[in-house]
């Protein structure tokens, strides 16, 4: 069993590494300037070459920029909005989320209550008023993507909390006199954490998507500067006449979504036997 | 092998060399190893075995329901005279339920909670019988109900199972069971989810229905003490193997095999106390972990070290009498039992509950009071429900009181609130000569240290993250007294090796884990130590060793047990005082040999006469007090009296009040039965 496990561990492993070797590898070699137009050698299809013979192994997009070289630099750009918004919205919705399971009343009534007054405002909404606040700079996109996607972190972080405060692992503790934040800290965060990494790996793909949503508006990644999301939807415009423009970016996505899905969920299900709850079963 | 049935009887099902395999790796481990047996028709067949030991696999086997990836690679299974393993999914399907029915062990599971309970039982009928008109199925699974004895059958046929008790649930269960008359019941566990009168009246009920069909039953169970009682021949289980069968008197009366002796050794007896039991050393191995040769030479005591155990696999034997053994030296078995006996030391108990009241005692308990508020209904009325009601008792250093009730009586809830991880409503907790109750911050972090707790749950006591050095470590952090020598000095108190330091609890098995959490308890050098039912989820000669090393360390380290369980034999084996409790109260509260010799209070009386005796003859074992009904709802108990719903002996006078604990009839025993005088005197009570 463990060594079937390992090995979509290991898989997995071993995309991850290949994708990221992908996006910060190939702006290091030799290659076109993502920036660098090319009006004459527009939308050519994946190894076409241009008329003054210069071979573009993914194609060019229609202002003749090179794929390649394209879909790696947003590759980057996504990666760390992606990562950054991860890591925000898991901090926050973490911590709030076992602050609210483990001490219930008031606290619990609060935190749930605000969780659920920031879900029933469409979450694009408040992006667009977050962005227009606090431009639109990548790392600033991390976090305002990180603040408006703690909900799903926070919930799930609550409910296990909920169980694992009667545990008696935790009785016990509390029988020798350790403090709420020993318990929070030793042992309900070492609990969740792997759960949250796997609700942190469905979000990541949420997340570049949503920055697509926003460039779309003008609010996200700035042009030229590219991001996955964002070529996925000047893509979808030449759809019928080179489809590439949209499918490779969408493949760059999925490769990196799944890869992330797939290691923590070996990483959980490897050391660990405290149950996910039945809803986020996969 | 071949094995012939006594000559009398006709045999229904008839196993032979099953064999159970699952892919482990690149090979293939025998989870059950070669196992066959015969069984007669209308007989009680019991598979004991402690867990892993592929007792339910094997049932499994037989409904052909093995899940994947196990797979039956060897074998015969023969139903009268149809060969099963050779049907097809549909020919199985006319078996099943027709004439193969199964109970599962665990009543709140096995029902379905959104559909009421006469349509499952509806169901199972239509399933064999697609002629039956609605009002004829209908009429036939209240019938049904009936017989399992549900009071109104008329009108709980169309509740859901949400609002049947356990007991009530499992009798739902076995109804649905018998609802085509099987042949052959298998009943899995069928009582270990029950408490003790409420088990008592499920295996009534299992005896009744098969008495009115005439069929077989194969129980299969841990319990010895319930096989002992209700089987007619016994198949002992030990890691995927047959090790032994016989009659229950054969096997009772003179185990052919050291694990069914050892087994037998190791169950503390309700009549008498030994200086320490029989454990079987070491746990049972890994099925892909198994020693060459016999799979129990690593434990054996009787003949580990000769040559033939540890290089040739005994097989099932035939042996004087019908009965089979699997052990190279089975001859030897019986003087061997017989040695075993004879050097435990039964215990010359001494009454000494005038001490009690002399000296000061370290825990002092006094009037304990907790109220749950519990909103009712749709509009949340408000009501309390009294948990804990009047709880009194004195516990001296270095001794064991024993708290005995069924599920619901409070006693986990008295625990919590001792452990002040629920706060009381009322009373006082002397521990020391200080209150407990009232203490606060750094006084109360202060005085946790001398009250320790060991909890039931081997898996859920220990956080799975962390490694065993920093589980037994956490007490100390939390004080800032961390020492790592004093981690691996706890972990050998508890005869645990140093290796296990840097592993993690789900390494180990249910028994190791308890010792683990036994030193964690230990970790701050406690007076006092609770033990929330913390042996009974460990299976029999495990339980034994924990037991031993319980009694070892309260002998070494003057350790005062608050022992809380729901098992008789076991807290009569450890405790020096034990309280009963009903629904809250203490009911009565004595020495342990006056309250077990001397039962005042008709409710101890009836839960002794649960226990079941294997080791006296069936003739002498005196009448079975079979408790009506179930726990009466805590949130509206019955007036006067809580008892009085369920007790055979109540008067009128028992409804207006309640009775207090006091000493009715000896020195320093105290009940809260206002007939005691005359229940504790039977010749009085006839007359």
């Amino acid at each position: 069993m463990l060594s079937r496990l390992s090995f979509s561990g290991y898989f997995a492993l071993l995309m991850l590494v290949l994708t990221l070797l992908f996006i910060f590898g190939v702006t290091m070699l030799p290659s076109y300037d993502p920036y660098g137009q090319n009006l004459a050698a527009g939308l050519l299809p994946p190894g076409g070459s241009s008329f003054d013979g210069r071979y573009y192994l993914l194609g060019t997009d229609q202002l003749g920029r090179d794929m390649l070289s394209r879909l790696a630099l947003a590759g980057q750009v996504s990666f760390a909005i992606g990562a950054g918004a991860v890591m925000v919205s898991l901090v926050i919705g973490v911590t709030l989320g076992l602050i609210a399971g483990y001490f219930r009343g008031p606290v619990e009534m609060v935190i749930m209550g605000l969780a659920d007054l920031q879900l029933s405002i469409p979450r694009i909404l408040l992006l667009i008023v977050m962005a227009a606040i606090l431009g639109p700079s990548p790392w600033m996109l991390a976090v305002i993507l990180g603040i408006t996607s703690w909900v799903a972190y926070g919930r799930v972080a609550r409910g296990m909390a909920l169980s694992l405060r009667e545990r008696e692992f935790v009785l016990a503790a509390r029988a020798q006199g350790s403090t709420a934040t020993w318990n929070i800290r030793k042992h309900l965060l070492p609990n969740v954490l792997p759960q949250m990494m796997i609700v942190g790996s469905y979000e990541f793909g949420q997340i570049v998507v949503m920055e697509a949503s926003l460039s779309y508006l003008g609010l996200g990644v700035q042009p030229p500067l590219p991001s996955w999301g964002m070529m996925v939807s000047e893509g979808q415009t030449y759809l019928e006449l080179a489809p590439y423009l949209a499918v490779l970016p969408s493949i760059a996505l999925f490769v990196l979504v799944a890869s992330l899905q797939f290691l923590s969920q070996a990483f959980t299900s490897e050391n660990d036997s405290v149950d996910l709850p039945e809803r986020i079963k996969g | 092998m071949n094995k012939p049935a006594a000559s009398d009887q006709k045999v229904l099902l008839s196993v032979r060399n099953l064999t159970i395999q699952v892919p482990v790796g690149n090979g293939t481990c025998n989870l059950v190893d070669d196992v066959s047996f015969d069984i007669m028709e209308s007989e009680v067949f019991a598979l004991v075995g402690e867990s892993g030991s592929g007792k339910s696999l094997t049932m499994m086997a037989v409904l052909g329901l093995l899940p994947l990836p196990l797979r039956m690679t060897q074998g015969t299974i023969v139903l009268r005279g149809q060969e099963l393993t050779e049907l097809d999914f549909n020919g199985m399907r006319q078996v099943r339920g027709k004439k193969m029915a199964i109970v599962f062990q665990d009543p709140m599971t096995a029902l379905n909670p959104v559909i009421r309970v006469g349509k499952q039982v509806d169901e199972a009928i239509r399933l064999h019988n697609p002629g039956l008109s609605a009002k004829q199925i209908r009429a036939r699974g209240i019938e049904l109900f009936r017989q399992v004895g549900i009071p109104n059958p008329e009108q709980r046929y169309d509740q859901f199972p949400n609002e049947f008790s356990g007991g009530m649930r499992q009798r739902v269960v076995i109804a649905i069971a018998m609802a085509n008359e099987p042949d052959l019941l298998i009943a899995d566990e069928p009582t270990t989810a029950l408490d003790v009168t409420i088990q008592a009246q499920v295996m009534d009920v299992l005896r009744e229905v098969r008495e009115r069909t005439g069929a077989a039953m194969i129980l299969i169970s841990h319990d010895l003490g319930l096989v002992a009682e209700h089987a007619d021949r016994i198949g002992v289980l030990y890691s995927g193997s047959l090790v032994e069968t016989g009659t229950t008197e054969q096997v009772f009366g003179a185990p052919q095999h050291p694990y069914t002796a050892g087994l037998i050794a190791s169950l503390p007896r309700v009549d008498q106390k030994v200086d320490r039991l029989y454990s079987i050393p070491g746990f049972v191995p890994a099925p892909d972990k198994r020693p060459k040769g016999c799979a129990f030479s690593t434990r054996c005591e009787m003949s580990r070290d000769r040559d033939a155990c540890t290089h040739a696999r005994p097989t099932l034997r035939s042996m004087p009498e019908g009965r089979h053994s699997a052990c190279h030296y089975a001859e030897e078995t019986e003087s061997w039992a017989k040695a075993q006996a004879a050097a435990r030391v039964v215990l010359d108990e001494v009454d000494d509950s005038a001490l009690r009241q002399a000296a000061e005692p370290i825990l002092s308990v006094q009037d304990l009071q907790k109220e749950f508020d519990v909103s009712r209904g749709f509009l949340g009325r408000r009501a309390k429900m009294k948990a804990l009601r009047g709880i009194s008792f004195d516990i001296l250093k270095g001794r064991t009181l024993g708290l005995v009730g069924e599920s619901g009586c409070g006693k986990s809830t008295l625990a919590r609130v001792l452990l002040r991880l629920m706060e009381a409503s009322g009373g006082q907790v002397m521990l020391n000569g200080k209150p407990l109750l009232t203490m606060q911050g750094s006084a109360l972090r202060s005085a946790r240290r001398n009250l320790q707790v060991v909890f039931q749950d081997p898996y859920s006591s220990l956080d799975p993250r962390m490694t065993v050095h920093d589980i037994i470590a956490e007490p100390m952090r939390i004080h800032d007294c961390y020492d790592a020598a004093r981690v691996n000095e706890l972990l050998a108190h508890v005869g645990l090796g140093p290796e296990a330091l840097l592993r993690r609890p789900g390494q180990f098995s249910g028994g190791q884990r308890q010792r683990i959490a036994i030193a964690r308890a230990l970790a701050l050098q406690p007076d006092v130590l609770i033990l929330d039912e913390a042996v009974s989820a460990l299976d029999v000669s495990i339980q034994a060793q924990v037991i031993n090393l319980l009694r070892d360390l309260q002998a070494e380290f003057g350790l005062t047990y608050v022992f809380i369980s729901h098992d008789l034999s076991v807290v009569r084996h450890i405790s020096d005082d034990v309280a009963v409790m009903y629904l809250g109260r203490i009911i009565e509260y004595g020495s342990v040999r006056e309250v077990f010799e001397n039962p005042e209070h008709p409710y101890t009386q009836a839960l002794l006469s649960a226990i079941p005796r294997h080791h006296v003859p069936e003739a002498e074992r005196g009448e079975r007090i079979l408790l009506a009904g179930d726990l009466p709802n805590p949130l509206s108990p019955p007036s006067g009296c809580a008892f009085r719903s369920r007790c055979r002996h109540a008067v009128a006078s028992c409804a207006q009040s309640e009775p207090e604990l006091i000493e009715r009839t000896r020195p320093h025993h105290q009940s809260a039965c206002l007939r005691a005088e005359e229940l504790s005197n039977p010749a009085k009570l006839a007359s």
